[in-house]
């Protein structure tokens, strides 16, 4: 599946602002991870493995995710990521941004559309 | 299932990353791609386009890895074994330090030793160098600190070093005739009571200063002017004030001059304010404001300090003013005093001697040698700790350096080791010397109050960046100085003979003799120290006990009889009477009254001549004393008697101690001649008085001095009111104090009790540098025996393990346990041995050092350093016991399975 230059960019951008606000209700694995991201946007945004586990272990290295081996009983082991207290306080500095961001291309679209 | 892991692996291997972090992401990925392919599968894919979609996931070969080089390149840097080598010197030290952490965590009990030993030895550095720093360190903010000096007097035999106490004609003779120096200040250090309109009376420092005061100081005003000739000519009522004054009373005010203040009761005129950061002659004493010396006042005399000219030397200048003040004493009805005098002239830059410095100066100055010396004995201790502790963990070192470890980097790694210990210990040091500053500051403020200007203490305690860089300083030395030792004998290693050797890996002859040659040094170290405590100790009990009187189980009463509203004879009836019911007191044995009692302070004092040779002038204390006063006190009476009431109205009597008699009759019997008093304290006229007895001598005002030639008078007979009473018990003397109270209120009306104190206190009152020095020194010679100890057990029971094998096989061979604690013991007697060698002599310059800096200690007296070789005796085979108990008890056939 091919991806314009569009997409790549606003999926950089928005990337890990999507991934804290999967893990802020309760912690996920990468894979559950990368399909909620595949199913909420109906198959819109999509991430490989090359780029969703590089993104994870930097956001872990940053402090805003907490990966933990769990072992469940008659499964292998998975790695869980949580959101930290740090990622929290960027998490809502993101959305914020976001919602600003939205409300002013939706405002000049409008205006423009009117 | 498919075998997702050589895909992973071929694509992470570029990156390099450590095993246990490349097996991590791989499982990880791999979860993930099953997972992908067993829904897809799910979805109704066939297994073989499941599989192609699921590995589209990796994207083409080199993606993952180009992500993440960037994050991994910060995260796990760990290398395989610590030590690898790296290119750089400092690259990993972070690591190092991880690691030495991990080290401490795994040995908590070493960790702790070394750190308690290590925060107790730069903790009493840190403390001690504090105190001196902000006694004696801090040049005063003038002009050419470098020649500033200060011009004493000394009497002969004062332990003080002298006063700064001239007469204004001798400042004159001086100012005018020397050679030596490039000018003259007149500047004293005074306590004022000083008040003003919407200031509130406060005690401040300042000082009575000459015209030149301010000029020769280098010193501008802020605002007005200074103090000149006029003032001093007329004995003008103004003052000058520092800038902190203008700033706390007047808030910067810039009305200030004309300003009127109260000072000691005199209305004076501010004229002038100081420039800022001026605070005078002294770093103990902030000045704040100065008035002119006033001609007014003939007692009054001047303090003096000046700059020596370029070239002249203190000496140079001491001989030249030392001739002038000559001419000038040597001028007729001079006070015979005054002849005795010596002129002295010491540096001033740090600032004019103070009752602060000169009490204090001495004893910082062999404290802080004696905690040094702890600081080098704890290194010592440490080294060992770490050496021994270096040589079980060569087979560890020795797999480092096979796996690639290099040794610069293994030699780093101990120093950090060290040095971590040190700076941490370092930090624990610094907490515990702002604590131990506080307690010795208490125990300074514990002394006897000095004449003239009260004692402040705050200046001493002051952390500065001078004390941090010290700390600092010291924490590095005893880092690299623990550290050297067991960090270069690792890079000896040749990993395969360490390896090889198992359990038997072992020092060479050379490692061995050092780690003995450690613990025989702090043998050496604390025999010092140990020695220096006996000696401070008994000198301490030689100062309490050797006094001619007996201090235990007296109560001494101060009474302020200046409300009172009797006339001196019916005061004289009453406290006679008071004398008589306390008498009836139980547990009195006897009581007395006396103008003073000894130790108390400065007394009264004249010049006694003899009937036969009144040329023959001798300096005399002098006490006026009731009767019962040397029953009550335990001084003996030699030959006569002692006052009676009969004395009264008869002719004057005088009681005199040995010194007295041998110094004005020789060997003569003084009984019924005569001796006339001249100069007595603030009299000029003579008075000649009969011997009636002869007592013991007994210390006077000093502990650390002989007890001086002593005349006791008649206190009824002088007309005296005694305020100085002393009460004998046959129980704790405290167990009176109420019944005394009681009935001196009853008998005395209107003369409050001023103060009551036991004798042993008011003795201790007067030797604080003396208690310091054996409190202090007693506290490290423990620390230095203790650590010594640690240091023989450490070593003994490291030999001891290492030698279990051999033995082992000596049981083997029939050895009895006798035989075999005998190799234990012998060890341990020789190092001691070897300690006490080299630190008997040490001990012994040591206690010439400390006799320079403290006269009248008993240095001929070997037997400290006799005791303390028999405590380190005692102390190593103690330390020897608990290794030869183990080596005893070894059973040869685990010994011999060991290897």
């Amino acid at each position: 599946m091919g991806e314009t230059t569009f997409q790549a960019e606003w999926k950089k951008g928005s990337a890990e602002l999507l991934i804290l606000s999967l893990v802020e209700a309760r912690p996920r694995h990468g894979y559950e991870i990368s399909k909620l991201i595949e199913q909420r946007s109906r198959g819109a945004v999509r991430f490989h493995v090359a780029s969703l586990y590089p993104l994870l272990y930097r956001l872990e290295h940053r402090g805003w995710l907490a990966g933990r081996w769990v072992e469940k009983d008659g499964h292998r082991r998975r790695r869980y990521y949580r959101l930290t207290r740090a990622g929290r306080k960027v998490l809502a500095s993101q959305l914020r941004g976001w919602s600003e961001f939205v409300a002013g291309i939706n405002s000049i679209t409008e205006a423009e559309n009117a | 299932m498919r075998d997702w892991k050589p895909e992973i692996l071929r694509r992470l291997a570029p990156l390099k990353l450590s095993p246990t972090r490349e097996a991590e992401i791989a499982e990880e990925i791999e979860q993930h791609l099953d997972d992908r392919y067993k829904d897809l599968l799910a979805e109704g894919l066939s297994p073989d386009s499941a599989f192609r979609a699921a590995l589209d996931e990796l994207k083409n070969e080199d993606l993952l890895a180009r992500n993440l080089r960037t994050v991994e390149s910060e995260l796990y840097r760990e290398p395989l074994s610590p030590g690898n080598a790296s290119s750089t010197l400092f690259a990993g030290i972070l690591q190092d330090i991880r690691y030495s952490f991990r080290m401490m965590r795994k040995s908590p009990g070493f960790a702790a030793i070394a750190l308690l030993t290590l925060a107790l030895g730069i903790g009493a550095n840190t403390a001690i160098f504090s105190m001196m720093n902000g006694l004696m360190l801090h040049t005063l903010p003038v002009r050419d600190p470098g020649s500033l000096v200060q011009i004493l007097v000394h009497y002969p035999g004062d332990p003080e070093p002298g006063f700064s106490d001239f007469s204004w004609d001798a400042y004159q003779t001086m100012r005018d005739n020397n050679r030596v120096l490039s000018d003259l200040i007149v500047g004293s250090l005074n306590v004022y009571e000083v008040s003003a309109h919407g200031v509130e009376a406060q005690n401040i420092f300042g000082g009575n200063v000459g015209e030149t005061f301010f000029e020769g100081l280098g010193v501008r005003p802020a605002i007005g002017r200074f103090i000149g000739p006029q003032d001093i000519a007329t004995s003008a009522p103004v003052a000058v004030v520092s800038w902190s004054f203008w700033k706390t009373r007047f808030n910067l005010n810039p009305d200030i001059e004309g300003q009127k203040i109260i000072t000691n009761d005199k209305p004076l005129t501010i004229i002038g304010v100081a420039q800022r950061g001026f605070y005078g002659l002294s770093n103990q004493a902030q000045q704040e404001i100065w008035v002119p010396y006033s001609l007014e006042d003939p007692k009054s005399s001047v303090a003096l300090s000046g700059h020596l000219r370029p070239g002249v030397s203190a000496e140079q200048a001491r001989a030249d003013l030392a001739a002038l003040y000559q001419t000038f004493v040597d001028r007729p009805n001079t006070n015979p005093f005054f002849r005795k005098n010596v002129v002295r002239v010491i540096a001033a830059g740090n600032g004019i001697s103070t009752p602060v410095s000169q009490m204090l100066s001495t004893p910082l100055k062999v404290l802080m040698a004696t905690v040094g010396l702890l600081l080098l004995l704890a290194c010592a201790n440490l080294a060992g700790l770490l050496l021994a502790r270096g040589a079980s963990r060569q087979h560890e070192m020795a797999v480092r350096v096979c796996l690639g470890a290099n040794r610069a980097r293994l030699l780093r790694h101990t120093l950090t080791e060290s040095l971590l210990l040190s700076v941490i210990g370092s930090a624990a040091g610094a907490l515990l010397a702002y604590f131990a500053v506080g307690a010795l500051i208490q125990m300074f403020s514990s002394g006897r109050l000095m004449v003239g200007v009260p004692v402040r203490f705050e200046s001493l305690r002051h952390l500065d960046v001078r004390v941090l860089l010290f700390t600092g300083a010291i924490a590095l030395v005893t880092g690299l100085l623990c550290g050297a030792a067991p960090a270069l004998s690792p890079s000896n290693t040749t990993p395969a003979s360490a390896l090889q050797s198992g359990m038997k890996i072992g020092e060479t002859k050379r490692q061995r003799l050092f780690g003995r040659s450690l613990v025989a040094t702090q043998v050496a170290l604390s025999l010092v120290l140990v020695s220096m405590a006996g000696l401070f100790v008994g000198y301490l009990s030689h100062l309490r006990n050797d006094l001619g009187f007996e201090r235990n189980n007296l109560l001494l009463v101060t009474l302020n009889f200046d409300h009172s509203n009797y006339n001196a004879a019916q005061y004289a009836q009453r406290t006679q009477e008071l004398v008589r019911q306390l008498n009836a007191i139980p547990g009195v044995r006897s009581a007395t009254l006396s103008e003073m009692s000894p130790m108390e302070g400065p007394g009264a004092s004249s010049f006694a001549a003899a009937e036969d040779h009144p040329e023959k002038t001798t300096p005399v204390s002098i006490n006026n004393i009731a009767p019962d006063y040397f029953r009550t006190y335990g001084t003996p009476l030699l030959a006569g008697r002692d006052f009676s009431a009969r004395d009264e109205g008869g002719s004057h009597a005088a009681i005199i101690n040995e010194s007295a008699a041998r110094d004005c009759f020789g060997n003569e019997s003084p009984i019924g001649r005569h001796i006339t008093l001249s100069h007595i304290t603030a009299t000029t006229g003579e008075k000649t008085y009969e011997v009636i007895g002869v007592v013991g001598d007994a210390k006077y005002n000093d502990l650390d001095q002989p007890a001086p030639p002593t005349i006791y008078r008649n206190l009824h007979q002088e007309q005296n009111l005694g305020s100085q009473l002393a009460i004998r018990t046959k129980v704790a003397a405290g167990g009176v104090a109420n019944a005394v109270r009681a009935t001196e209120a009853d008998v005395l009306k209107n003369v409050p009790i001023a103060g009551m104190i036991e004798m042993n206190d008011q003795v201790d009152a007067t030797i604080v540098p003396q208690r310091l020095f054996a409190t202090l020194s007693s506290g490290f010679g423990a620390l230095g025996a203790l650590l010594a100890i640690i240091g023989l057990y450490g070593l003994l029971a490291y030999t001891v393990a290492r030698r279990t094998h051999e033995i082992g096989v000596r049981i083997a061979l029939g050895a009895e346990s006798a035989d075999v604690m005998r190799i234990v013991v012998r060890d341990a007697m020789w190092m001691i041995c070897a300690g006490l060698a080299i630190g008997a002599p040490l001990a012994f310059w040591g206690k010439r050092i400390a006799a320079s800096l403290i006269p009248d200690l008993p240095v001929a007296n070997q037997l400290p350093i006799v005791i303390a070789a028999a405590i380190m005796i005692g102390v190593g085979l103690i330390a020897a016991y608990l290794p030869a108990r183990r080596a005893m008890r070894v059973d040869p056939l685990i010994a011999l399975r060991y290897e």
